[in-house]
């Protein structure tokens, strides 16, 4: 995959995953309703492809004052992501040669493995997670489950130690999909599948579509350093 | 705009500790009073999710969750109060809390409305919960909507 395909597709998923966002605000009071409707308007140039150094930096703006609205992310991690890759998008816009434009981009591949590999890790060095119980506590109490009968699933030990179990070692061994073009892919749609999950479950929508967002990034990387055969020589 | 730049970086250089630890969690309850000398004596939790949610409403949800998103970002407010007090985390949960009562026609006797959080923990097999924080007293249409 070329950096201006992987690029191109990068702006779109984004695009529409600042569309989808944007739009669950027009239902808010109405000072959060200026913020995102130009928000709208700039993300549906960027979904066209129209001046987009120009659009990028709009949304970095209007990210800023998004942030100062609501004192920090409105959605922690989700909102992170977006503005990493907006940040990242727009960067190498700005950049003035190939090579810078390359290591920008591939900055946010890299932040996308560390996503999932740190996560993993975290986990996987806490005895809770190990055990289950983490995942059980997060069943049983946390804000997350959407409704009160999946807190049901907190009973059951030996799903979600299996689950916890799964998700820690997909999420430690996702930097190898990186070995091949297939494993990677065949990696991404995993990963795809757990932010799937965690939607249904959690309600988490906003993070299943922005991840999505960045896999273009890693598809390139991947055929940059591996099937080129070469890394930035 | 320097401190709005300072809120980015976290997200330019991510620490991905995603549920590294089940801390404890928030729940918002609220109080309506008569009079602001009023002793609350029945606090009720915002925003209860359901108790079933149809495979239809959560496939519906990937693309339109504008409610439980603000519940998150709320969770968030509350999570804020008790790390760093700021009169924003308790606005944003005030002016919500306010809204959705006007909007069910919850507010025909009561003028006032107090808030609290209870954090939820496990405590070996047992579950605790602790009231961390109560708003003050706010009147209706004054306080809560800044």
């Amino acid at each position: 995959m070329s950096l201006d395909l992987a690029l191109r597709l990068t702006e779109i998923l984004l695009g529409l995953a600042f569309l989808q966002q944007s739009l669950e605000h027009l239902h808010a009071p109405k000072d959060e309703q200026r913020l995102f409707f130009p928000r709208i308007v700039l993300s549906v140039l960027l979904l066209l492809g129209f001046y987009t150094q120009w659009v990028c930096l709009g949304l970095v703006l209007l990210g800023l004052f998004i942030l100062k609205r609501f004192q920090g992310p409105y959605n922690g991690g989700s909102d992170r992501m977006s503005l990493l890759i907006l940040c990242c998008v727009s960067l190498v816009h700005f950049m003035p040669a190939l090579r810078w434009q390359e290591y920008v981009f591939g900055y946010l591949a890299l932040q996308l493995a560390l996503s999932y590999f740190i996560s993993g890790w975290v986990k996987i060095v806490n005895p809770e997670w190990r055990s289950g119980r983490a995942l059980q506590d997060v069943f049983c109490f946390s804000a997350y489950p959407v409704s009160e009968s999946l807190r049901g699933w907190a009973d059951r030990p030996r799903l979600l130690l299996l689950m916890s179990w799964a998700v820690m070692l997909f999420e430690l061994l996702f930097p190898f999909t990186l070995l091949t073009q297939t494993t990677l892919i065949i990696g991404l749609v995993i990963a795809a599948i757990f932010h799937f999950g965690n939607a249904l479950l959690f309600g988490l929508n906003r993070f299943f579509w922005i991840w999505l967002a960045a896999y273009p990034s890693i598809l390139w990387l991947q055929h940059r350093i591996f099937d080129a055969g070469q890394i930035w020589n | 705009m320097l401190q709005a730049l300072k809120l980015l970086l976290p997200a330019l250089i991510p620490s991905w500790r995603f549920f590294d630890e089940i801390a404890p969690s928030p729940r918002i309850e609220f109080t309506l009073l008569k009079t602001d000398q009023d002793i609350p004596e029945h606090w009720q939790e915002f925003r209860r999710r359901p108790p079933h949610l149809s495979i239809g409403c959560m496939l519906k949800r990937m693309v339109w969750n504008p409610r439980w998103n603000e519940s998150l970002f709320l969770v968030s407010c509350a999570e804020r109060l008790m790390a760093n007090p700021t009169e924003h985390s308790a606005r944003e949960i005030l002016k919500r809390i306010q809204a959705d009562l006007e909007q069910g026609g919850d507010v025909d006797t009561a003028s006032y409305l107090q808030f609290r959080l209870v954090f939820l923990s496990r405590q070996g097999e047992q579950l605790q919960r602790d009231v961390t924080f109560t708003s003050p007293v706010h009147k209706f249409s004054e306080d809560a909507v800044l």
